[in-house]
């Protein structure tokens, strides 16, 4: 033991030690900038913005986090728990939302439900000529879309922990005559708990960040308000200020739900399980399960992809399909797969030492490394190009730079499946292989990695896919001539140009496809 | 183990990431090719891509455009410094070229071409931005639900009887911020305060990113009236020419301050690496063809004495502007920023 620990001190806690410095840099900016503002910038804020856009932002996070869950985990739990045609075909569908980037969605829905649109047609004819639908611009607008975008990240979790759950405990319950809701309710969901958390801590921290749906649906978020701020403004403190708020938030819904997995650690004892029975339901029951599940995927997949194709095919979007499109196909996907690639690199010593050394110098690093996501996309990107600029100007202008920021950006999301990987995995299995002969190497390659690969390609997949949808930090570091399909659609969408905005918004979505493909492969589902 | 013949090992992953990552080196940009220049525009990609097209097509010269916001833009100039890869910066506002210029971002021009086209008015005082189109701030309204002589001012919006009635841009425009800057100017900032809390509680959620979706909010009858710039509207009418909307020429009554002027302007950046070639797209600018598209293509008012205005648009002639400097706009804009920031504008 003590030779394991001695031997993993100094080179990976010194790598470990060194990123979480350099993740921390864009914080440390952002905070001094805020706290060394005038005062009466402070005071002028909490009188007229801040109340109203905390308010907001907790408000829409809540309602998401509660949407998200119920979503989550009863979808999660129907695809794995029971038998019905086409599970396999639902079990992957619905992870599909996750290629739908929420300003996608938004901008769909603020036509669907719009002023005039066909939602608002159609309940015309059933209640009458005066009667309207609710807002898209609006807080129910808003929760809506972001809970339709991002449930898949506590179904994927929930799914998964489902899979990999020892069903030992389970029939132990119902065999001492634990009915099945109270077997569900005492033994299984406590045993989902640290993956739901998870899920459910990526989406706050999804929501909390957003801005691309937020700006579309004109639903005032912190976030929303500093990029206001940056792209208005000439200084930044005051974008600086409702950041660091931004940070605090999402630090308390952080820690709590550490606090709260600290709580319920669980280890598995051996790699291989059986797979769970599943109960078989009457048509009836299949039918409603079916129905259940065809609701949330069309609303939040089918219906709005069939719009995009639709739209794609119109002359007018026909018309925008020339050489510079591959550009822009190109620049997403290299750009994706770099920062993926480059987040995973980093973010597993990290996971790693966590978990396995948890000093509070590791735990540090580890939360060190959840600030960029909570810094907005825009804060992070002026962080990092002022940074960039006084540091290394040689790289400015490149794309390297837009790859930091990524990363940075989108590292909680890949450690939010590399730590639970790491957690379930008890570090017994590595000390059994140190003791019975394998080097440090090859521990790692035959023992951890291979145990841990499922968590790894998550994290990748994760990775890639949001930065592929990323808008703000792009937005504001893109090299000249560097535009994405993001940009493409943003630029056309937020001037209500449905139709030219839907190319690049459905090749996003099919880029992403593939991506998500691997994320549900049976081949390496909890092996 | 099962699970390693399907699927890549982890060591294959790894190894790949670091080609992936390598690859990611050849994407640093190469320098631009020197008849090639670089634009940082704030104007919409829309407005601006045909016109720089036809520069294109003219000279040869190829042009590499990254759209954005305006105050955005110049923020990351300020950040690049000189090692920006920019030439010029094209803004939808004065205020913010003469931000830019007081910032030490420009170059100062010394063109015989752009003096005897565009008036001195338009220009900064060292030419280091020139002026190309001018617009003006007006009041879109829904023909179907408001009569043109209910309103005259831009200040009536404040009026309680417009509730939930009206849409505005963001605070974060530069035209809206420019605007205000004019009403402080000319009506002093308690009456501007006044005004713009009353606009706050008249728009509500009717607060807009684009000007576009105000003219299409107002044409669909979401909302009576809306402030824009003047082109948007008769872009607008131009692809639908039905639409129930028009325009109000605001505050051209008898005392009133004339409507609210802006222009949209080029300047050449101080570092610039292509100052020929910059030059060249800044006299195709202010040139009676370039100053041509502004008005066809744009709808907005060239500023070249000889070249007319699209004939849809109201005579240049037939109203007033108001009398504060363009120039002007930037010294008032902090304080035009705190002001809209106290009332706690979107």
């Amino acid at each position: 033991m003590n030779t394991i620990r001695h031997q993993l001190a100094s080179p990976l806690q010194l790598v470990v030690l060194a990123t979480a410095g350099i993740l921390l840099l864009p914080l440390g900016y952002v905070t001094a900038q805020a706290l060394s503002a005038d005062p009466a910038v402070w005071s002028r804020l909490w009188a007229t913005r801040i109340p109203e856009l905390l308010f907001n932002t907790v408000a829409l996070a809540g309602s998401v986090s509660i949407i998200t869950l119920i979503l989550g985990v009863s979808t999660a739990w129907l695809v794995t728990r029971v038998e019905f045609p086409g599970r396999r075909l639902w079990e992957g569908a619905l992870v599909l939302p996750l290629a739908m980037p929420t300003y996608v969605l938004a901008y769909v829905y603020s036509y669907l439900l719009g002023f005039g649109g066909p939602v608002e047609h159609f309940w015309q004819l059933v209640a009458g000529p005066q009667a309207r639908v609710f807002s898209p611009h609006s807080y129910w607008g808003a929760t809506l879309v972001m809970a339709l975008d991002t449930f898949p990240f506590v179904y994927l979790l929930s799914r998964s922990a489902l899979l990999s759950m020892n069903v030992s405990f389970e029939e132990v319950a119902r065999a001492s005559g634990v009915s099945r809701l109270s077997t569900l309710w005492r033994v299984t969901l406590p045993l989902m708990r640290p993956s739901i958390a998870a899920g459910i801590a990526l989406v706050i921290l999804y929501v909390v960040s957003d801005f691309g749906a937020v700006s579309l649906l004109r639903y005032q978020t912190l976030t929303y308000a500093v990029f206001q701020q940056m792209t208005g403004r000439s200084d930044n403190t005051a974008a600086s200020i409702l950041s660091l708020l931004l940070v605090v938030l999402a630090l308390i819904f952080l820690i709590t739900e550490r606090w709260f997995r600290q709580r319920s650690r669980f280890y598995q004892t051996t790699g291989r399980y059986r797979s769970p029975q599943r109960r078989r339901y009457g048509w009836l029951g299949s039918i409603a399960v079916t129905g259940y599940l065809g609701l949330i995927v069309g609303a939040a997949f089918a219906l709005p992809t069939s719009l995009l194709i639709q739209w794609s095919l119109s002359p007018e979007a026909q018309a925008t399909l020339d050489s510079r499109f591959f550009g822009f196909v190109w620049n997403s996907g290299i750009l994706a797969a770099c920062a993926a690639t480059g987040g995973v690199l980093i973010g597993l010593p990290l996971a790693y030492l966590a978990s396995r050394r948890p000093t509070l110098l590791n735990l540090g690093c580890l939360q060190a490394a959840y600030a960029g996501y909570v810094l907005p996309g825009p804060v992070a990107a002026l962080a990092v190009l002022v940074l960039f600029t006084k540091l290394a100007p040689v790289f400015y202008g490149s794309v390297l730079i837009l790859i930091v920021a990524y990363v940075i950006h989108f590292l909680p999301a890949g450690l939010q499946s590399l730590e639970p990987a790491l957690q379930q995995m008890s570090p017994n299995l590595e000390e059994v292989a140190r003791t019975l002969g394998l080097g440090m190497r090859n521990t790692w390659q035959r023992v951890t990695l291979p145990l841990i690969r499922n968590g790894f390609v998550v994290a990748w997949v994760l990775m890639f896919l949001q930065t592929m949808k990323e808008l703000p930090a792009t937005l504001l570091l893109r090299p000249v001539g560097f535009d994405t399909l993001a940009i493409r659609v943003w630029m056309e969408a937020s001037e209500e140009y449905y139709q030219l905005a839907a190319p690049s918004a459905l090749l996003i979505v099919l880029l992403s496809l593939p991506a998500l493909a691997l994320l549900v492969s049976k081949d390496w589902r909890a092996a | 183990m099962p699970f390693v013949c399907a699927m890549p090992t982890v060591r294959q992953i790894i190894l790949s990431s670091v080609i992936v990552l390598c690859a990611a080196w050849t994407f640093v940009p190469s320098a631009p090719a020197a008849d090639s220049l670089t634009v940082y525009s704030g104007r919409s990609e829309r407005l601006i891509k045909p016109v720089l097209d036809a520069f294109t097509a003219t000279t040869g010269i190829q042009i590499e455009l990254l759209s954005s916001g305006t105050t955005e833009l110049v923020n990351r100039l300020k950040a690049e410094g000189d090692r920006t890869s920019a030439d010029l910066l094209i803004t939808n506002d004065a205020g913010s070229l003469e931000l830019a210029r007081t910032a030490g971002l420009l170059h100062p021009l010394n063109m015989r071409e752009v003096e005897r086209a565009i008036p001195a008015q338009f220009r900064a005082s060292d030419n280091a931005w020139v002026g190309l189109s001018g617009r003006f701030w007006i009041i879109v309204y829904n023909t179907t639900m408001v009569k043109p002589d209910q309103v005259k001012s831009l200040l009536d919006l404040a009026d309680p009887k417009w509730k939930d009635k009206i849409a505005i841009p963001n605070s974060g425009s530069e035209y809206l911020q420019a605007g205000v800057s004019v009403i402080r100017a000319t009506h002093g900032d308690e009456k501007t305060t006044q005004f713009l809390q009353g606009l706050k509680i008249n728009a509500d959620s009717q607060v807009y990113q684009k000007s576009s979706q105000i003219v299409d909010a107002v044409a669909k009858g979401q909302v009576a009236l809306g402030i824009v710039n003047h082109y948007y509207v008769y872009r607008h009418l131009a692809a639908q020419p039905g639409a129930p909307i028009a325009v109000i020429m605001p505050d051209q009554h008898e005392g009133g301050m004339g409507a609210i002027m802006n222009v949209a302007g080029v300047g050449i950046i101080k570092s610039a690496k292509h100052l020929d070639s910059a030059k060249l797209l800044v006299e195709f600018l202010v040139a009676q063809a370039g100053q041509k598209l502004f008005a066809d293509l744009d709808k907005e008012y060239p500023l070249h004495q000889d070249v007319k205005a699209d004939p849809a648009l109201a005579e240049r002639k037939s109203f007033r502007a108001a009398l504060v400097p363009l120039s002007k706009l930037a010294e008032l804009r902090e304080a035009t920023l705190t002001l809209i920031e106290q009332v706690g504008l979107r």
